[in-house]
């Protein structure tokens, strides 16, 4: 029995990296899946999908930009006709923006604008067209993935920093709208990990001092599951919830 | 029923559109035997409310239900799905303008891969035909998203976001056109409610459409029979409520017709999953609803038939002509009357 049987999660941008490692865990715990991405990813969405179904966990795809809102309201709908409810929602895609990482001066609004709209504006859309079908219940796990670049002033993470940060009041924002609803809406950052856009970002940078993402994950299942009922509203640092617990190193 | 209802009152877009929240549309409270009727905003639902009292609503998400397809000459063929049969077969209305068409073996070309086969017509009710698509299931739900655009009508002008057509609540999705009563509900309200000791419950009923864009056809209130599904928990919830001497609201017809049609001849209801061709009219007698937050509907419409089992026709019809007056707005973004 894992702590996630019989629940339903949805991982936005689970093509590769933190998202698909937290899909899998997921699903080693006995959770059905709907796995995103952008179309772009399409083949490595599918090999998410592959190496769920060897693990026996009921999964759908959905090819989907979740910056955009008809997109969003498509993978909303498939995910409730497939399963008939959605449990648990990870906002976990997310976009670096342009690289090398250039200065707030340099930054093209076009790709200012695209970064808020992925890393912000996308969980937004996607928890809302969600979380009533977990009101209606009376219960719910939301759970956005942020970054130390929203508490930090780090030069050249200007778009990504601010949507991060953003991304932590929306965070605590919906956590007090829902008080009391059964509905919780927590933050992980989960710290650097090697991951394509950790080496698009630095890439002079030592991979090997870097976390694999799926030494990240147990955060993540700890708040999806019935243990944390009562956790809303908190940011949580993956490698400190490992520490603490020493599940894994 | 017959009123004239002026083109200004129709309401062309959602309330937020017009600049004010979806909860503060107009609500007007007709008491169902006697009494003034209350003008007032939906926000202050609660206060003709009391702890007890259940509101049930249809969780039913809307689909984008209006596709646009070619047949084999090259015509431009707009399908309006009505109800799905199955995995791959739809009930739809196959129009050119608002002359029905539609043939036996026509083949459809929808673009993206998509193509359907026209079979036959229902027997039953022989406006619509059932459309045999080339795949099923998620990879069909998936291009009637992408293919697709809301079921609208004259009064609203272009099409508009599909996430614009859905309830708060909205679950599982297969209606055609919204269940609009519940439109007007924020979470704001709903959460208000429940802390005033209001019960929430649900049924799932997926809706057809509500016209068949023949005046004449419409006139004769065909009967659609449709799927619905009202959960244990759901059946037990009305049952307590009356139990407990509480009201059962109902948002929208469609909950009418699914709690009606569940209902025991006690009048208590069970959990049911099937398929309905219930016609409430002025003189049925209902056994479980006891209250009904509706939209306003148009002149004609058969829901004013369901209506009038609420109230008497007379009654009703005095209202509408208040509601005229007043500049309420009609149609699925417009206003809102609670029959309590």
């Amino acid at each position: 029995m894992g702590s996630l049987n019989g629940k339903v999660c949805l991982v936005s941008g689970a093509s590769r990296g933190l998202g698909r490692a937290i899909a899998l865990e997921f699903g080693r715990q006995g959770a059905s899946l709907v796995i995103n991405s952008r179309p772009s990813s399409a083949k490595e969405l599918a090999e998410t999908e592959r190496q769920l179904n060897r693990l026996g966990a009921p999964v759908l795809s959905v090819l989907a930009d979740v910056s955009q809102r008809a997109d969003v309201e498509r993978l909303a709908g498939e995910a409730l006709m497939r399963f008939g409810s959605v449990d648990v929602l990870v906002n976990n895609a997310s976009a670096l923006g342009p690289t090398p990482m250039p200065y707030l001066v340099d930054y093209p609004i076009e790709d200012f604008n695209a970064v808020l709209q992925t890393n912000l504006a996308a969980p937004f859309m996607l928890t809302r067209a969600l979380v009533g079908q977990m009101l209606a219940k009376g219960s719910g796990s939301i759970i956005n993935v942020t970054s130390d670049a929203g508490v930090v002033g780090y030069p050249t993470w200007g778009a990504y920093g601010v949507s991060k940060a953003a991304l932590d009041q929306l965070t605590r924002t919906w956590a007090a709208e829902l008080a009391g609803s059964g509905v919780r809406v927590n933050s992980v950052d989960p710290g650097d990990m090697d991951t394509a856009m950790k080496r698009a970002s630095e890439p002079d940078g030592d991979a090997s001092a870097w976390a694999k993402p799926e030494t990240r994950t147990a955060v993540f299942v700890f708040l999806a599951a019935d243990a944390s009922a009562g956790v809303s509203g908190e940011r949580l640092l993956a490698a400190q919830f490992v520490a603490e617990k020493g599940e894994r190193s | 029923m017959r009123f004239y209802l002026p083109p200004e009152l129709e309401a062309h877009q959602p309330a937020e559109l017009r600049g004010v929240r979806r909860d503060q549309v107009r609500l007007m409270v007709l008491p169902r035997l006697q009494g003034p009727m209350v003008h007032t905003q939906f926000d202050a639902l609660g206060e003709f409310l009391c702890p007890g009292d259940l509101l049930v609503v249809n969780t039913s998400r809307t689909l984008p239900a209006l596709l646009r397809a070619h047949d084999e000459e090259g015509k431009p063929v707009e399908v309006r799905l009505a109800q799905r049969r199955s995995d791959e077969v739809w009930d739809a209305l196959l129009l050119d303008g608002r002359a029905h068409i539609g043939q036996a073996g026509m083949r459809l070309d929808f673009g993206q891969g998509l193509t359907a086969t026209v079979e036959d017509r229902r027997p039953d009710l022989p406006f619509l035909w059932q459309v045999h698509f080339d795949r099923c299931c998620i990879p069909l739900l998936d291009l009637i998203y992408r293919l697709g655009e809301p079921v609208r009508y004259g009064y609203v002008e272009k099409p508009l976001p599909i996430d614009l057509y859905q309830t708060v609540y909205a679950g599982e999705p297969g209606s055609v056109e919204m269940p609009s009563a519940g439109r007007p509900f924020s979470w704001q309200v709903l959460l208000k409610l429940k802390n005033q000791g209001v019960g929430l419950a649900s049924i799932l009923l997926h809706t057809g459409l509500s016209s068949t864009r023949d005046d004449q056809i419409d006139l004769t209130h065909p009967v659609y029979d449709e799927q619905y599904f009202v959960p244990e928990a759901t059946a037990r919830a009305v049952n307590d409520t009356h139990a407990h001497g509480g009201r059962v609201i109902a948002v929208g017809t469609t909950v009418v017709r699914s709690l009606e049609s569940a209902a025991q001849a006690d009048g208590s209801v069970k959990a049911v999953r099937g398929l309905t061709r219930l016609h409430i009219t002025p003189d049925y007698r209902l056994k479980v609803v006891d209250a009904l937050l509706t939209g306003m509907h148009e002149p004609y419409a058969s829901h004013l038939d369901l209506l009038s089992a609420f109230v008497a026709p007379a009654r009703l019809q005095a209202a509408y002509l208040e509601a005229i007056q007043r500049g309420y707005l009609w149609h699925e973004f417009g206003d809102v009357n609670l029959i309590i």
